[in-house]
């Protein structure tokens, strides 16, 4: 398990309390999970992914990460309508563990792009897992 | 993280190798290291994998009264035993059987190890060294003719698995060949504290006494390895070293329990536990007479076993992803319709495993068996069922959580091509 202080958090990304990140890149939005969410939960193995179209109101399950110890639930971190799915993730999953900032899981045109401004930014992501 | 939990004497490695612990069976214990439950649950099938596994507990039993009291307490038969012909355990072979009480429902899982005329060793899981040294004395009538002495926390035991834990484990012992030489699957050579337990010398290089056991939780050939606790970071590194050409890694206990659900071995206290011991597949522990219509011998339990009626079934299951099933009361088996069939014991990924044309093919499995030459198992869910009525292999049901729900197939067999069996020589050629 990783210490804190060697949990890669880049600044410019927004968090949420459930260990998602969200990066903006013009009008859409991408969503995966950190660093610390990763580690925790071990090797991915399967990926449930929502279907393009879908819309989901900040804080709905969007989908699944299964690990070898536990089904995980993610969580939207801004309201939205599913774009685009990360397609390369049903054939590897780990892809979330090597590189879990460039591995992003869907993409989301946000329906309010003020909610971005209410999520953790690094510093404040970082308080939250200390604790 | 809870102070209570017990440690083994490699916890500082393991925490000073960043492994995710977790309690288990009352001691902190690891998960799995930097490599991953993945890679560690594949290289004791391709290569070889290194476990911790010194909270599992001991007792030694000495005197003239222990082969009776064994009979009287354990399930197999230590008269009718070894091998097709069922002659009586010897020094040198063990045996897998269950405790269980007058219910006929488990008290624990165990290897009894015959290690001189009136020396035997028992191996239980984490915590049961207490509860079954005190089931033993509780039968045993004259303490000073069958002497029960538990060894819980004093002992240092790693399990070598894998299809090169002979090459490597040649490398650290001082006379391989003799320990190797006619070391068939359930036997073992050696003794971790002669003083304690008679044994052949078998050691390591610089002299360090060491039992070496040809059995483990796996599957997969390999050895489980007992040492005075003081020995265990020193063999636990040798090994590393030794083993580092095949890729030999340290393995956690989510490997663990992954390799052995695939391999059809039950987890005491989760798929065998305190019901009655029936209609499962590790029957074979029970002491069968010639037509398998009665016991050959009367022990503790066995009564209650023979007189039962039907019992909800445990049977082995496989899916065709590897997403799982939680544990828990939510958790359930259905018929195709939703009628509840029973409850999930187990239920992990066999990552080493997927279907091929609906076939179940192992990364192990030969090319000329079925494997495709480019094969990137995704893994596939498996586990055990426990069913009010029993229902043959093939059949397909479905597992649910009230949440997600996953067809599953039942099975007699999970992961294909183990090596658990395979001969010495085969493996050191």
């Amino acid at each position: 398990m990783k210490e804190i202080e060697e949990l890669k958090l880049p600044d410019d990304i927004r968090y949420t309390d459930d260990h998602e990140w969200a990066k903006i890149t013009g009008d859409t939005v991408l969503v995966g999970v950190s660093d610390y969410a990763q580690d925790q939960m071990g090797d991915v193995v399967f990926v449930e992914l929502p279907a393009i179209g879908d819309t989901f109101a900040k804080g709905d399950e969007f989908g699944t990460l299964e690990s070898v110890k536990a089904v995980s639930e993610l969580y939207m971190p801004m309201s939205g309508e599913v774009i685009a799915v990360n397609t390369a993730l049903a054939d590897s999953p780990e892809l979330i563990n090597q590189q879990p900032y460039a591995t992003w899981i869907v993409e989301i045109k946000p329906s309010d792009p003020s909610e971005y401004g209410q999520l953790h930014d690094a510093a404040s992501y970082l308080q939250l897992l200390k604790g | 993280m809870a102070t209570s939990l017990k440690t083994t004497p490699l916890h500082p490695w393991h925490v000073g190798r960043s492994a995710n612990m977790a309690a288990f069976g009352g001691y902190e214990m690891p998960l799995w290291y930097p490599a991953g439950a993945k890679a560690e649950h594949l290289a004791p099938i391709t290569a070889a994998g290194l476990f911790d596994t010194s909270h599992m507990a001991v007792l030694t039993l000495r005197g003239p009264l222990v082969r009776p009291l064994l009979q009287h307490c354990f399930s197999k038969d230590l008269d009718r035993c070894l091998g097709p012909r069922k002659t009586p355990l010897v020094p040198g072979r063990c045996v897998y059987g269950v405790f269980l009480d007058e219910a006929g429902c488990v008290l624990d899982d165990a290897i009894v190890y015959q290690c001189g005329e009136t020396d035997y060793m028992l191996v239980v899981n984490a915590a049961m060294g207490a509860p079954v040294a005190a089931h033993l004395r509780r039968h045993n009538p004259d303490e000073t003719r069958a002497l029960v002495h538990d060894h819980s926390d004093a002992l240092g035991k790693m399990d070598l698995q894998g299809p090169a834990a002979a090459k490597i484990l040649a490398r650290i012992l001082r006379n391989p060949d003799q320990v190797f030489d006619r070391m068939v699957y359930f036997s073992f050579k050696g003794t971790f504290a002669p003083h304690l337990l008679p044994g052949a010398p078998v050691t390591l290089l610089d002299g360090t006494p060491v039992l070496v056991s040809r059995t483990g939780y796996t599957g997969e050939f390999g050895f489980e390895l007992f040492v005075a606790p003081e020995h265990t970071t020193r063999l636990w590194q040798l090994l590393l070293e030794a083993g580092a050409p095949e890729g030999l890694l340290p393995c956690g206990l989510a490997a663990r329990d992954s390799l052995r659900a695939g391999a059809g071995l039950p987890l005491s206290h989760q798929d065998i536990g305190p019901w009655l011991f029936a209609d499962n597949p590790w029957l074979f522990v029970l002491p069968w007479d010639e037509d398998g219509s009665g016991f050959t011998k009367d022990f503790g339990g066995g009564r209650a076993v023979l007189a039962a009626g039907s019992a909800p079934c445990t049977l082995p299951f496989a899916g065709f992803d590897p997403r799982k099933i939680p544990l828990g009361a939510a958790s359930k088996v259905t018929a195709p319709d939703g009628t509840v069939l029973g409850g999930v014991l187990t239920c992990t990924t066999d990552m080493a495993i997927d279907r091929v044309d609906g076939v179940i093919v192992s990364i192990a499995t030969p090319v000329a068996g079925g494997r495709p030459e480019s094969f990137a198992p995704r893994g596939l869910c498996c586990g055990f069922v426990r069913l009010d009525v029993p229902l043959p292999p093939g059949t397909e049901v479905l597992l649910t959580d009230g949440k997600r729900t996953l067809k599953v197939e039942i099975r007699d067999q999970i992961r294909p091509d183990r090596t658990a069996r395979t001969p010495m020589a085969t493996m050191l050629s």
